[in-house]
């Protein structure tokens, strides 16, 4: 076997497939959503429904530690407080402000936009490394967890782990050839590409929806008299 | 030839022995010979081997005893580029002193003779020296409808190439047309081009890849062969290793720029002018296996990143089809096209609206079932 050739298929014909197989995937269980509905108000309620959904996407965005509703979640979990907000943050910068990154997605969409130099992304990248070796021994010893923990869920930390891991060793030219890595790199998110509809990792997406409907629902306050 | 060693023939043209010395320490450089036996083997033997064989000696007793090589150079489907590069080189030293090394007893584009003559000179060389000539061959071979889309007096590229690798001591293919099918292959390969390793598979094959190859790449090979009698180690891709060991990205002048992050974004921009690297703008560099950053072009002057252009990874299989040529490498290869992406899109919201509906008359059916039960927003996820 070639390495070339596994690079050629995994950045082509394969990343293509996963590709329209994550676009259909994803919108079938998008319109299957919407198509369940919104609850209707029989009668007015108190409170305005839409400030509900504001307050509900600013309490999602400012999660610092001192803001009064944050006090108590993150004493009660620390770990998949920090961990998680890391390894999400991390992704974010990885996926966005990366170069290599960038340059997927101008191939993509056709446009490109200003990156964060190298270095700084690399701390980002060892840092959600660190998050996810974390939330993943958490996720090994924590009682609770171990009852919600599955097939699925481990699948979703590997298919998550390997391009991460996989990517840093690259941009570092350590260990393994470089095409070596691009290639089981592009594999594994190829594999994450199918992947994504079909687990909860496509929170990324419904992640909005259930913030819109617990804002809208929890801010109604009763009704109007 | 006959019988002469090429220590006789250059002195026959007037080189000294001390230029012939010098000449013998250069080839040993550009094979990267250090010490024979090498130092790590010559450990603990010291004392019976105090200074074993040293490059150029080795070279030097090499070129002394031996005669030159006879070589038959066959092109098929290419652009001589190899040659010219060859012919061309701007490192008269090494290359046209490497070069006498050989003895061409057969080339298309050199070759004073013409037609029949020619061919026939070709037969004669190929009997006189059977099992001892080297074949270089240049150019993709097409075997496709029955080779008629690249044939020489008459003859397909098929059988004249099988025809002279029967009695080669071994075949050389330079140029990435020759190893890995290059710019004839790319698709859609209306000749169905195919590289010499994919012909010949009773003969060692060695591939110079590049594009063009690099001469002292070739000669190194050469100079190889003329003084151990055997072809350097090769790779997976049958390339020679100490030429094709280093990626151009491994060995780059412009690595630090990589490290940290500094790349240019346009060929006009600031990070162009201050030589940041070039990995926005395509280069394939991290994928590339050549001495192209070592042994650089045009007697060491430059080579394509030095000059401000990124690699195009001309020395690896497929490269014409490997992305756009100034699309940065980790962008895929190409993105599904419109109609296939809106089909898939498609699906996706037809599965899903039938999905919808499915739901939507499951909860009307269990609404009639069980008249207390209120419709709630529970199965959002």
């Amino acid at each position: 076997m070639n390495w070339n050739d596994v690079l050629s298929f995994a950045r082509g014909p394969l990343f293509q497939a996963a590709l329209l197989i994550f676009i259909a995937g994803m919108l079938y269980r998008l319109v299957r959503v919407i198509g369940l509905g919104w609850s209707r108000n029989h009668v007015r309620p108190k409170k305005s429904q839409t400030k509900g959904v504001v307050m509900s996407y600013l309490k999602g965005i400012l999660i610092w530690p001192f803001v009064p509703w944050v006090k108590n979640t993150f004493t009660k979990n620390p770990i998949i407080y920090l961990a998680g907000g890391l390894f999400h943050l991390g992704l974010f910068v990885i996926l966005v402000l990366g170069t290599a990154h960038m340059l997927v997605w101008k191939s993509l969409l056709g446009f490109g936009w200003k990156t964060l130099p190298l270095p700084i992304v690399d701390w980002f990248a060892a840092a959600t490394i660190v998050a996810m070796v974390v939330l993943f021994i958490n996720r090994l010893i924590n009682p609770v967890l171990k009852l919600l923990t599955g097939t699925a869920e481990w699948l979703n930390l590997l298919f998550v782990f390997v391009p991460m891991l996989t990517g840093y060793i690259m941009t570092h030219h350590l260990f393994f050839q470089y095409e070596v890595l691009f290639s089981i790199h592009m594999l594994s998110v190829d594999f994450l590409l199918i992947w994504i509809p079909f687990s909860r990792i496509s929170h990324f997406v419904f992640y909005f929806f259930s913030k819109s409907i617990h804002g809208q629902e929890f801010a109604k306050h009763g009704v109007r008299a | 030839m006959d019988g002469k060693s090429i220590f006789d023939e250059l002195k026959e043209k007037g080189v000294s022995r001390r230029e012939f010395i010098k000449l013998s320490g250069a080839i040993a450089g550009a094979i990267g010979l250090t010490s024979f036996p090498s130092v790590e083997a010559q450990a603990g033997t010291s004392a019976r081997f105090p200074r074993a064989y040293q490059p150029a000696q080795l070279v030097a007793k090499a070129l002394a005893s031996k005669p030159r090589i006879p070589v038959i150079w066959l092109e098929f489907q290419d652009c001589a580029g190899c040659s010219e590069a060859l012919t061309r080189s701007e490192s008269p030293t090494l290359v046209n002193l490497v070069l006498n090394m050989i003895s061409i007893e057969y080339h298309e584009t050199l070759s004073a003779a013409a037609g029949f003559q020619v061919e026939e000179a070709k037969r004669a060389a190929m009997e006189k020296y059977a099992g001892q000539y080297l074949l270089v061959v240049e150019g993709s071979v097409s075997p496709k409808d029955g080779g008629i889309y690249c044939s020489i007096g008459g003859r397909s590229s098929v059988d004249i190439l099988e025809e002279a690798a029967a009695g080669a001591a071994a075949v050389i293919a330079t140029g990435t047309c020759a190893t890995f099918g290059g710019l004839p292959k790319a698709k859609p390969n209306p000749t169905g081009a195919v590289s010499v390793m994919g012909l010949i598979k009773d003969k060692p094959v060695i591939n110079i890849s590049g594009c063009p190859a690099i001469p002292e790449v070739f000669t190194g090979v050469v100079a190889h062969y003329l003084v151990f009698g055997t072809l350097p180690a090769l790779d997976s891709l049958n390339r020679p290793t100490i030429f094709y060991g280093n990626t151009i990205h491994d060995r780059c002048l412009r690595r630090p720029f990589y490290e940290a992050g500094k790349f240019a974004s346009s060929f006009d921009d600031e990070g162009a002018r201050q030589g940041w690297c070039l990995y926005k703008l395509g280069c394939k560099g991290p994928t590339t296996y050549n001495a192209c950053a070592t042994l650089k072009w045009s007697g060491g002057l430059s080579f394509p990143v030095q000059s401000g252009h990124p690699c195009l990874g001309c020395s690896q299989p497929d490269f014409w089809d490997g992305g756009g040529f100034y699309q940065g490498q980790s962008a895929p290869l190409s993105k599904p096209a419109g109609t296939l992406g809106a089909m898939a899109a498609g699906a996706g919201v037809v599965l899903g609206v039938g999905s919808a509906l499915a739901n939507k008359q499951q909860k009307k059916n269990a609404k009639k079932s069980e008249p207390g039960e209120k419709g709630g927003s529970h199965e959002l996820e």
